[in-house]
């Protein structure tokens, strides 16, 4: 069943390619491989599964799957938000030219995501990545019309690509120091066998690339220039937390070669970029992009802070709630064809994606009953041996609640063009795909209680770390923080009616000023805008340095390339020159 | 005389007075009819071949070496005939010349005296180039190029035969005791066959005469000539100069400039064909870091990654000569192209990435056995090298692909014509079928390593 599942979704993506004329059957097929890897998916049984693949010179490499429930749950979200994904571009993607190029690539990347999901060692691992930088840029690239899109699908592929390398080279010493690229080999090796720096050191920086995090987060935002739904199930449930996943996966591993507090620091810089980012951002899908950077670096921190089931469920709920903000951000996209926060309002028309939408700000927020609220009560209990991080990650959690209803309230206001934006005439595939996900955000919150016992106790390289757990204090700190959150965001968004653009100084001098708190969140904010201002300075150096290289490498190519664009007797000199030189050494 | 040994002399003497025959009675259908069934059947010979390990005359000798060679360029023949059926201004003249130089490889590939890769040599760059000079749209520009850097190598070689008679008493392909008379024969041969094979510096005129060409006949040139000139430089550096240090640290430099050389260079090309001049010789350099190992395992990931880009390289032009037809030679020209024909789009994408190193096609399978095998002999660096250069190669690698899968408003569909259809097909299946089932061809390598390894001394 295993293989079917993933060679499934890759038939239906070269159907839909080879198909000659009728665009329409691309779509039907998209639905039709997705669908039927997720009905196939109960009949997954768990263990591992390998076969051999090349033996050279007495390595013999071989292509290993492994299910242990902590698969199954990245395989389930895949295939869920796979389908819901394609049945959301039913109406998203219009234009019938765009069809089947579209599926295809999603079709493609699913099926190298599923690989992913199930790979027992590195090699696996290591081809289905490849296949991700590979679809991702496709994908990200799709309105390659656009000269953003190619640049950032071009930024994207070039920091994905320093992870690939980092992941081989972490591969090679693996290979080197245990003799074997299996995941359950290397765990337990890496018990008793002390592990080089540099594999641990080469591993975290695969894992932050593909993760988005410190110093490599820069490309996530960008990303943003492709297609919704390429947003919602790349760039927040599946393909970014790659990272995440395989630090869950190697958590042993990482433990042992105290690199821990290398995921936990880098984790927890990425937070703050990404919480100041999303407060300071008025793009609608950039705010939801800095904060799943941000999210994505709670988990890494809870990870390095040992707090690795809390990080799992995390994994698990976050990645239902931000699907269907995306899903919903990308139907107000094509509602009022605005994309800043500022531009974008009645929101209220249409009651289904109205009432969806709440029910993610108030998950991603962290309000009870909803899976965020489980998974920012559970991430704290995690962590709450220290006392700075317990803090630290409940600051974070009012921030997050803060920008996710200034996201949310900004989109309600009624603006001037109220007749012109058609929420209500949307597309009833969207629409729909964003209730059952609203759903999902509700009922995922009780998965909490048996999660712990099921995913991380079944998962043997999840069982070391901190149980799942959540405290009355836990949940009451949550709620604080989410309602605190709430409030300052209401105050600011809803009864001062600021813009999304105005600077937080201005504040200030509202009548408001007296609320102490209003101000000190204002000179807060203010603050962390300039903080951001410099850490976007930085990145913007950074994407520069990485141009210039770009750029060096093509410039040392035009020079060569003059060099022998040439005629006859250049050839013959190069070729004398280069046999003398030669000779002069074999003398010397 | 071996029954198989056998029936493959008689194929091929076969195969040239087909040829003779039916050039003289411009027959251009049954002349195609029998070079592919000829053809096909040499190949099938060869495979049987393997097992054999004969010499013949003290001059040519038949064994796994020789065998995984022959398949190769049989079949690379085979389809290069194919493609200039349907694109070649006089079929005749080309299958003709093309089955002179298929003689002139086999001698080579099977040699087992410098002479026989003298001649065999000289078999296959003069048929080339008359092959260049029957295109009537083409002027006399690339293939004079071509003649005069090949009658360059030849003397050089002529010169290094010499210098290795003079130090060794003998023309066999045997392993000999260094000395400085060597050395330079050893950067003699490593000059001249580097022409051939496309080893930087001395293959800078590959681009100018690639991009002069047809595309059926740079097919030939990439696809087939090089190969041979691969076999010829494995057979010289690692039977004649194992022992030299000097050689084979030459080999190593070479490889990373080669590598460097052809990867950032294609970077900045637009015309199609320059970029895959280019990239083919970034090839040769993955090629020599596995000759620069002197291990068996170096020599037997070499051949596979040999094979593997004759396939790729053929399959690519074959749809570059199709696009050629609609006077189709850049990068941008590309544009819409999955639109047009599905099979050319998918094909020329996963000819690509192959070449850059994707999973489950030869590609892969060829690089990282290369890198592995340069880890393993301590040659890390080359490797680190090596793998950089990958990465760069992606970044054109991928333009292709994106240009065949950007959408472009009134594209209309045009097909590949079946011959070129079925070229493309059998790369494609070759590219997928070994880069998932690779242990046969990897087999086939290692029978050909072992025996080259096996001659000489550990």
């Amino acid at each position: 069943m295993i293989p079917i599942i993933i060679i499934l979704p890759l038939l239906a993506a070269l159907a839909a390619m080879a198909l000659a004329g009728d665009y329409k059957t691309a779509k039907y097929l998209a639905m039709a491989g997705s669908l039927g890897s997720l009905l196939l998916f109960p009949l997954v049984s768990s263990g591992t599964f390998s076969f051999a693949w090349l033996g050279v010179g007495g390595t013999a490499l071989g292509i290993t799957t492994m299910v242990t429930p902590l698969n199954s749950m990245l395989m389930l979200i895949v295939l869920v938000l796979g389908a819901l994904a394609m049945l959301y571009s039913w109406g998203f993607i219009e234009l019938p030219s765009e069809q089947k190029r579209f599926y295809f690539g999603m079709l493609a990347f699913e099926a190298a995501m599923l690989a992913f999901a199930m790979a027992g060692n590195f090699i696996t691992l290591f081809i289905a990545w490849e296949f991700l930088s590979v679809t991702s840029y496709l994908l990200i690239g799709f309105w390659n019309g656009k000269s953003k899109a190619n640049a950032a699908a071009r930024k994207a592929v070039t920091i994905i690509l320093i992870g690939d390398l980092a992941l081989l080279g972490a591969m090679a010493i693996f290979l080197n120091a245990f003799g074997t690229l299996e995941f359950g080999a290397i765990i337990s090796a890496a018990q008793s066998t002390r592990i080089p720096l540099s594999a641990m050191v080469l591993l975290v920086v695969a894992i932050l690339t593909k993760s988005a995090q410190f110093p490599f987060g820069e490309w996530l935002t960008d990303a943003m220039e492709g297609p919704t739904p390429v947003s919602a199930l790349l760039h927040s449930s599946t393909m970014v937390k790659a990272g995440v996943f395989v630090a869950a996966i190697m958590f042993p591993v990482l433990a042992a070669g105290g690199a821990l507090w290398m995921i936990f620091v880098a984790g927890a810089i990425t937070a703050v970029i990404g919480a100041v980012g999303a407060i300071g951002e008025n793009q609608i899908k950039r705010v939801l992009a800095y904060s799943t950077m941000q999210e994505m670096g709670l988990m890494l921190m809870a990870i390095g802070a040992n707090a690795v089931a809390a990080a799992v469920y995390f994994f698990f709920a976050q990645s239902f709630y931000k699907a269907l903000l995306f899903f919903s951000a990308g139907i107000s996209i094509k509602a009022t064809g605005k994309e800043n926060l500022d531009e974008i309002g009645w929101l209220t028309q249409n009651r289904l994606v109205y009432i969806s939408t709440i029910f993610g700000v108030l998950a991603m927020a962290g309000f009870v009953p909803f899976d965020g609220f489980f998974a920012n009560a559970g991430l704290a209990a995690g962590v709450r041996n220290n006392l700075l991080v317990y803090a630290f990650v409940s600051l974070v959690g009012l921030t997050t609640s803060f920008y996710t209803f200034r996201w949310f309230i900004l989109q309600t206001k009624k603006t001037d063009e109220g007749s012109a934006i058609e929420y209500a005439g949307q597309p009833k595939s969207m629409v729909y795909s964003l209730v059952v996900l609203a759903i999902a955000a509700l009922v995922f919150g009780a998965a909490f209680f048996w999660f712990g016992g099921f995913i991380t106790g079944g998962t043997p390289s999840l069982v070391t770390g901190v149980p799942l757990t959540m405290g009355a204090e836990d949940a009451a700190v949550t709620t604080a923080a989410a309602a605190a959150g709430f409030f300052i965001g209401y105050v600011v968004y809803a009864r001062m009616k600021k813009t999304a653009a105005a600077p937080g100084r201005s504040m200030l001098k509202q009548t408001y000023v007296a609320d102490a708190l209003n101000a000190a969140y204002a000179y807060a904010t203010a603050f962390m805008m300039t903080l951001g201002e410099g850490i976007a300075y930085f990145d913007d150096a950074l994407s520069d340095s990485l141009d210039k290289v770009g750029r060096f490498a093509a410039d040392t190519g035009n020079v060569a390339k003059r060099l022998v664009h040439g005629e006859i007797n250049i050839y013959i000199i190069i070729f004398a020159a280069g046999m003398l030189l030669l000779l002069s050494l074999a003398i010397a | 005389m071996n029954t198989y040994a056998l029936t493959f002399v008689v194929l091929l003497a076969l195969l040239l007075l087909c040829n003779l025959l039916m050039t003289l009675l411009r027959r251009r259908g049954p002349q195609l009819a029998f070079n592919v069934a000829l053809l096909a059947l040499l190949a099938a010979n060869a495979y049987l071949l393997q097992t054999d390990s004969t010499t013949y005359f003290g001059m040519v000798s038949v064994n796994p070496f020789s065998a995984f060679f022959f398949i190769a360029i049989t079949s690379g023949i085979l389809l290069a005939n194919l493609l200039a059926y349907k694109y070649s201004d006089d079929y005749c003249a080309f299958s003709l010349l093309a089955s002179f130089a298929l003689f002139g490889g086999c001698l080579v590939v099977a040699a087992n005296s410098l002479i026989a890769i003298f001649i065999g040599l000289e078999s296959v760059s003069l048929p080339s180039t008359f092959i260049m000079l029957s295109s009537k749209k083409r002027g006399l520009e690339p293939a004079m190029k071509f003649f005069i850097m090949a009658s360059i190598a030849t003397a050089v070689t002529s010169f290094a035969i010499a210098l290795v008679y003079g130090a060794s008493g003998t023309l066999a392909l045997e392993p000999h005791q260094q000395g400085l008379l060597l050395s330079l024969a050893a950067v003699l041969f490593i000059a001249s066959l580097g022409v051939e094979a496309a080893v930087f510096p001395f293959s800078v005129f590959i681009p100018d005469v690639y991009q002069g060409s047809d595309a059926h006949v740079v097919s030939l040139l990439g696809g087939v000539n090089k190969s041979i000139g691969m076999a010829a430089l494995i057979q010289v550096s690692v039977i004649l100069f194992i022992s030299s240090e000097f050689a084979f640290t030459a080999i190593a430099v070479l490889a990373a400039i080669t590598m460097l050389f052809g990867n950032l260079i294609a970077l900045s090309q637009k015309s199609l064909k320059r970029m895959l001049a280019y990239s083919s010789i970034a090839q040769v350099g993955y090629v020599l870091v596995g000759i620069a190992t002197k291990s068996q395992l170096g020599i037997e990931a070499s051949l596979f990654q040999i094979f593997a880009h004759a396939f790729l390289f053929i399959g690519a032009l074959g749809i570059l000569a199709w696009l050629e037809k609609s006077d189709r030679k850049d990068l941008d020209d590309l544009v819409g192209l999955y639109k047009e024909d599905g099979l050319a789009a998918g094909a020329l994408s996963i000819f690509v990435l192959s070449m850059a190193g994707l999973p489950f096609t030869t590609g892969f399978i060829g690089k990282f056995t290369i890198f592995l095998s340069a880890v393993s002999a301590g040659l890390s660096w080359l490797a680190v090298i090596g793998v950089g250069c990958s990465i760069i190669s992606l970044l054109y690698y991928v333009r292709i692909v994106m240009a065949v899968f950007t959408d472009k408003l009134g594209k209309k569909r045009s097909e590949l014509d079946p011959a070129t259809a079925i070229v493309v097909a059998v790369c494609l299946g070759i590219t997928i079928a070994f880069g998932i089932f690779p242990q046969p061809l990897l087999g086939m390598a290692s029978g050909g390593a072992a025996y080259i390894m096996a001659l000489v001394p550990h």
